[in-house]
């Protein structure tokens, strides 16, 4: 069973603010799916469309098989949430959060306490679980949500910037739990986010979107085929053979695009051949950041040129 | 009806409130106000400010005439008490449960929204009308409890000051029974329904609680008939109104469901 379809998704809030556009797409069942655009590009409406917060304008989608602008409830069931505007309540201790969230899910108290102890427990917040939220740092309020979210143990995340206004290390510790969530329990996430390198890390598929367009999908190799499949080597050397296509960086360095690993060898020999001094070689492929960057510019350039 | 969920969702609510102390203060020192120091005032005043039974009858005179012919006997000082108590009293005594459910309804609902946890509930398996509804129910709950509370103390105070005072007592009449289970709940529910159909607009609780004062404006009206003499309160009245506005409550409150989905609550 597909864990997501969304086929020609629309939602327009007046006649002229279309925030989505006719999006599809599929996510097999534990896929993490990095959903990446700028802030305004459509991923919150999407994720609101697919919990039956919003009723789209055009098009259908499809959470495990069940339609989300039908049975909302159902889908409930099987999700977990983190937006930005989903809280907690301040007057209320971690832990008793989360017993509350356990409960409104149809989970025992009992067994309620024992999943708030295991979670906060991973996630490090067993010191501050009798204290009230509202003595909570962005980051603990961002575990807790995470814990809160995982309660019912759902097939599905969907979590909105869930690492915005963290630290490094917050983030990061989030991050893993998100990994380690997909990998142990097979649980399906949706992950919007703009932290480019953070994806990358975690996840599985992509979608880029702007202004409520999908402009790719696909693994991180299908979204390479759409800019530069190659790779770019940095090679430092005091000597380069004539005819070399090479870009002269600052300090000595020059980049050289290839198509693949096989013509490393050949430009080496050729250098040290013609007798220079190789001090430095790295190649890689472009970056997650690099392919959205050239993605969302092209899409510009579109724009402009119909202008 | 009510499913385990939706009893979590009331427990919340309304340990939400009692954990509150500005909003819990406001929703017990008025109805003790009320309550409590109102006719304690009136006990005094009786006591204390006539000279003479002469005097003090021409003050009252008007209001005593009122008065059905059998309950003019007996001593001034606990005529005038009977009529504070079962006529002047439950008129003032519905803003009680106006209030009460004005103040936590408004908490409940707006004041989830305010401080952004209504979106974490909205993505939980209940309906939206389940929600809603526990919601509403939590209100109604802590209306009545209030409202109980406060009656039970009014009667504890009138009765041992008049015992002290003037060693008799006076009874509540039938009109508080009509008033306690009929009126007050019917009137706790119109409340909230008016406030949660303006929950998806209000954006901030004091706004919303604003709603609950076109409430008070009817009672106060009923009020000022019984202190000139217009109108007195019997249990007649009180059944009336009481059923015209269990009437409205229904009606309200099924009307009410039609207007919301998620979309409209997180305009």
């Amino acid at each position: 069973m597909k864990a997501v379809i969304a086929n020609n998704l629309s939602k327009n809030f007046s006649q002229d603010k279309k925030a989505l556009d006719g999006v599809s797409f599929t996510l097999e069942e534990g896929a993490v799916f990095g959903f990446l655009g700028p802030n305004g590009a459509g991923k919150t409406t999407t994720v609101k469309l697919l919990n039956g917060m919003l009723m789209p304008t055009a098009g259908t989608c499809r959470v495990f098989d069940i339609d989300p602008a039908l049975e909302p409830e159902q889908v409930h069931k099987l999700s977990g949430v983190i937006t930005e505007h989903a809280q907690m309540y301040d007057n209320l201790t971690g832990f008793q959060n989360l017993v509350f969230y356990g409960s409104i899910f149809g989970i025992s108290v009992d067994e309620s306490r024992k999943r708030a102890l295991t979670f906060l427990d991973s996630l490090d917040l067993v010191d501050a679980k009798d204290q009230k939220l509202s003595a909570y740092s962005t980051g603990m309020r961002q575990r807790l949500s995470l814990a809160r979210a995982m309660i019912h143990k759902p097939k599905i995340l969907f979590l909105d910037e869930p690492t915005s206004g963290l630290d490094p290390e917050s983030a990061q510790s989030v991050n893993n739990l998100i990994k380690d969530l997909a990998r142990d329990n097979g649980t399906t996430v949706f992950l919007c986010t703009h932290q480019l390198r953070y994806a990358q890390e975690i996840c599985t598929n992509y979608g880029l979107i702007d202004e409520g367009v999908l402009l790719a999908v696909g693994d991180i190799g299908e979204l390479r085929a759409m800019v530069f499949s190659g790779m770019t080597i940095t090679i430092k050397a005091d000597y380069y053979p004539e005819g070399m296509s090479i870009h002269r960086n600052k300090d000595g360095y020059c980049e050289i695009n290839v198509q693949s690993e096989d013509e490393i060898p050949p430009i080496i020999r050729r250098i040290i051949n013609g007798g220079g001094n190789v001090y430095h070689v790295s190649a890689r492929q472009l970056s997650l950041e690099e392919i959205y960057f050239t993605l969302i510019e092209r899409r510009k350039e579109k724009r402009r040129a119909k202008k | 009806m009510i499913n385990p969920m939706q009893i979590a969702l009331i427990k919340k609510d309304l340990r939400n409130i009692t954990s509150n102390k500005r909003l819990f203060s406001v929703m017990l020192i008025v109805p003790l106000a009320l309550a409590v120091v109102l006719p304690s005032m009136f006990i005094l005043i009786t006591i204390f400010v006539p000279k003479s039974v002469s005097d003090f009858q021409s003050d009252f005179q008007s209001l005593l005439d009122l008065l059905p012919q059998s309950a003019q006997t007996g001593d001034p000082g606990h005529m005038v008490m009977n009529l504070v108590l079962n006529n002047i009293m439950p008129v003032i005594f519905l803003m009680i449960p106006i209030l009460t459910a004005s103040v936590m309804a408004s908490s409940s609902f707006v004041g989830e929204k305010e401080k952004r946890t209504l979106e974490t509930l909205l993505y939980c398996p209940l309906s939206l009308k389940q929600i809603f509804n526990a919601k509403i129910l939590a209100s109604f709950i802590m209306s009545m409890m209030v409202s109980f509370i406060s009656f039970i103390t009014m009667i504890l105070v009138v009765e041992t000051a008049m015992q002290l005072t003037m060693g008799s007592m006076i009874l509540p009449d039938i009109g508080w029974l009509i008033m306690m289970l009929l009126v007050s709940p019917a009137v706790s529910l119109i409340a909230i329904i008016l406030i949660v159909r303006g929950s998806a607009k209000a954006q901030s609780m004091e706004e919303s609680q604003q709603r609950g004062v076109f409430l008070i404006l009817p009672v106060i009206l009923l009020a000022v008939g019984q202190f000139t003499g217009i109108m007195l309160v019997n249990s007649w009245l009180l059944l009336g109104l009481g059923i015209i506005c269990a009437v409205i409550a229904l009606l309200a409150m099924k009307s009410s469901f039609r207007k919301f989905n998620y979309e409209t609550l997180f305009k």
